[in-house]
């Protein structure tokens, strides 16, 4: 029984019910009998949500139960008596036979794995049924109570809307529920890994290295979670090379497209520094790491500066290059923004075009700007792609543009792929990193809101 | 007006405009002009290059990864990963990527249709709204990698959903992909214009029917447009799924929604990696097929808003 299977079944359902529900109602109207309080079609939307709505409620909920069940009739089994105490290596025995049950394996390594898929397989099809028999029951009894409940006077619209207001509410909150998901696991995971690395460590220490030795006599074998240097890469590439690279050329071209560009200019080029903001990450990350490092680090070693071949520069030059459509939209609503009256009094004083825009419009603007750059910074440190492909993976703490240096997302992608085990300090830093990254653009953003938020209330 | 009180208030002489010293000025400060207006052009002229140049580098490192002794390589549009770069093909990552795409659109886009309807149409003004606004404009910047890790630590480590499946990487591109639906569809809402809300009011309809008959079949070309645009980024996007691990080699194209897969942009990462020379003719050939895929529904997002977009 697969997912979309019992989708199909309960849609089914809610069909007959609808059918069902309406051709009741239909038989009240005519000429001589009583008016219904509401159209036929909502005493058949009212049958269908009470046959659909309990039964996939119900699924929900056992799909979330029957995993602990057949997980206990397995361990039951008398095949299970033989499996190792350990957790780890027990549970490892377990995902090979689930996976040999459901079809995702073909072949087990481990014997007893084979011995458990047979009973696993059973249990996982037991329960299935079960849940099936009671959500077909659950369906059939809601939808044939609704169907008793259908007469002329029965409110069946104003039941089925205030079903649809609960469903509209119901979809708002996940947003709510998706920010509390990302607070929640990223500080647990954290608090987890605090457990093992003093939050002071990590917000302070200079070394970052985290290999951990597989066994504890080994050289180095503690790893080191001071994560300074992560932050001051992020920064490095993120806050200072890519924002010399796009402010000017995202200002200056936001200035020139508003002020000075035909409106046919102004049609071709507008899309097509949009098209820039809709490339993909991972082309620009190809492109840095492919065409504009290796150029960048002969042109270091041309100029007698030790250059690797992942650095800073190449980084962040192809990252300003993506955030320029970013700061040039915000510079120009920004620009839009500013009182016609203004411009044209600057202008009738005597001023030419330039001197009001250095002089009067910018300044203007100027927390709209900044608002957009803070914006743009944050975007920039939660970049991934390009860092992971053209920045390198040494944590240097270095002023060398030319040098390798490391950030924060690349380190989260660097730490949580290959196969690790979740526990292991390592896994867990990632979410450190990931909750710090989180706060910081959280607060930038909010910032910038303001910014722009309180710079828009002042020419309203 | 010989009056001296008048002659004083008028201050002093015009300007001589034919004087050389006003003259140099003037063209310094026309100079100042030209330069500015110049420096702008050249801002507009270096992105705009900046585009062609990488376009044009991945054209001419990719139209080799088409191209198989003289013939189009119709292996590569129909073949999976391999270790090979002359067996390779893009079709198992695209049929990963179409997966991942139909789970997010399922998912994001009737939950963000019917949050922007609730807070645009019948949310009351209360700190819970606020809460949600404040969720969803935040939610809306938060870096994709943050996604990543919390599919990877609820779908994946608390759910148990199979790893490296387009189901977990739909969910998760969902969640990332909804604001961006809520947002452009709270727009659209907003630019019905009352007079229609008030005559279906006026004649009886609910306040449901209202939007359901009337508000949401106006709205529903702006609802579209970023929808779409929403879905491209999604297409184009790579951090959440490594997260989530979908960037195992998998020569296979994937049977259904929980089989392993890979996706476009993560095999190009995974390509990108690899030393042989011949990746970097595949790796280009598989940025042509994302970007005309992206840039196609760019296109019609466009067109759609030109063709729908109604001033009222």
């Amino acid at each position: 029984m697969t997912t979309t299977t019992i989708a199909l079944l309960l849609l089914g359902f809610g069909l007959i019910a609808w059918l069902a529900g309406r051709a009741k109602a239909r038989a009240f109207l005519g000429p001589d009998r009583a008016r219904p309080h509401s159209l036929p079609s909502y005493h058949g939307w009212y049958a269908a949500l009470f046959a659909a709505v309990p039964a996939i409620v119900f699924l929900v909920v056992w799909g979330q139960v029957s995993g602990g069940l057949i997980y206990q009739q397995v361990m039951a089994s008398p095949q299970a008596t033989a499996l190792p105490s350990f957790a780890m290596q027990r549970s490892a025995i377990l995902g090979e036979a689930y996976a040999l049950a459901t079809g995702a394996a073909t072949a087990a390594f481990n014997p007893q794995a084979r011995a458990l898929a047979p009973v696993y397989a059973q249990a996982i099809s037991f329960y299935a049924w079960i849940g099936l028999a009671v959500a077909a029951l659950i369906a059939f009894a809601g939808g044939a109570f609704a169907y008793t409940r259908i007469s002329p006077a029965f409110r069946a619209r104003t039941r089925v809307e205030r079903m649809v207001m609960g469903l509209l509410l119901g979809a708002s909150l996940i947003a709510v529920l998706t920010t509390l998901g990302i607070v929640v696991s990223l500080l647990f995971e954290s608090l987890r890994f605090f457990g093992f690395v003093s939050p002071l460590e990590f917000l302070t220490g200079l070394k970052w290295s985290p290999q951990m030795a597989i066994r504890a006599d080994q050289a180095g074998s503690s790893g080191a979670f001071g994560a300074i240097p992560l932050f001051w890469g992020t920064i490095f590439i993120g806050a200072i090379i890519a924002m010399i690279v796009a402010i000017p050329l995202g200002l200056m071209s936001a200035i020139y497209l508003t002020q000075y560009a035909s409106p046919r200019l102004r049609a071709w080029m507008k899309p097509l520094l949009e098209i820039l903001a809709g490339v993909p990450t991972v082309v620009y990350g190809y492109f840095a790491a492919l065409t504009v490092a290796p150029a960048i680090r002969d042109l270091g070693l041309s100029l007698g500066i030790p250059a690797s071949s992942e650095s800073a520069l190449a980084a962040g030059l192809v990252m300003g290059i993506m955030i320029i459509p970013f700061v040039s939209s915000m510079a120009d609503d920004s620009l839009a923004a500013v009182p016609q009256a203004m411009r044209d009094g600057s202008l009738a004083m005597g001023a030419t075009r330039s001197e009001t825009i250095k002089k009067v419009l910018v300044p203007a603007a100027l927390p709209g700007v900044v608002g957009g750059v803070l914006l743009a910074v944050s975007r920039a440190i939660g970049e991934t792609m390009i860092v992971v492909m053209a920045a390198g993976l040494a944590a240097n703490l270095t002023a060398n543009p030319f040098a390798s240096v490391t950030t924060v997302t690349t380190q989260i992608v660097q730490l949580l792929t290959g196969d690790q085990e979740f526990d292991s300090p390592k896994t867990l830093a990632a979410f450190a990193l990931g909750l710090v990254l989180f706060l910081i653009t959280l607060t930038l953003n909010i910032v910038a809101l303001r910014v722009v938020k309180k710079y828009r209330e002042a020419y309203e | 007006m010989s009056d001296p009180t008048l002659e004083a208030a008028a201050g002093p002489a015009p300007t001589d405009w034919s004087g050389s010293a006003i003259q140099r000025r003037i063209r310094r400060r026309y100079a100042a002009e030209r330069r500015f207006r110049l420096a702008g052009l050249a801002a507009i002229l270096i992105s705009a290059g900046f585009l062609a140049f990488l376009l044009g580098n991945m054209l001419m490192n990719g139209l080799g990864g088409f191209v198989e002794n003289g013939g189009i390589d119709w292996g590569f549009f129909t073949g999976a990963d391999a270790t090979e770069p002359v067996r390779v093909g893009i079709w198992g990552a695209f049929k990963g990527s179409l997966l991942t795409m139909i789970v997010t659109l399922l998912l994001a886009f009737p939950v963000g249709v019917l949050s922007a309807v609730y807070l645009e149409e019948y949310a009351p003004r209360n700190r819970w709204t606020d809460m949600i606004e404040v969720s969803i404009n935040n939610l809306a910047a938060v870096p994709s990698i943050i996604f990543g890790l919390l599919g990877l630590a609820v779908f994946l480590n608390t759910w148990h959903l199979p790893r490296s499946a387009p189901l977990v990487g739909g969910l998760t591109l969902a969640l990332m992909t909804m604001p961006v639906i809520v947002i452009a569809g709270r727009n659209a809402i907003k630019a019905v214009p009352p007079s229609i809300r008030d005559a279906a009011l006026g004649i009886g309809a609910s306040r449901i029917q209202v939007v359901f008959h009337h508000v949401l079949p106006l709205a529903l070309p702006g609802i579209l447009t970023g929808t779409i645009i929403g879905m491209a980024r999604a297409l184009g996007e790579t951090a959440p799924l490594l997260m989530i691990g979908m960037r195992a080699f998998i020569a296979a194209p994937p049977g259904g929604f929980e089989q392993p897969a890979t996706a476009l942009p993560v095999q190009i990462f995974l390509w990108s990696d690899e030393v042989s020379r011949g990746f970097v003719e595949k790796t280009s050939a598989a940025i042509i097929v994302l970007l005309v895929f992206l840039l196609a529904m760019n296109g019609i997002a466009i067109y759609l808003r030109n063709k729908f977009e109604k001033r009222w």
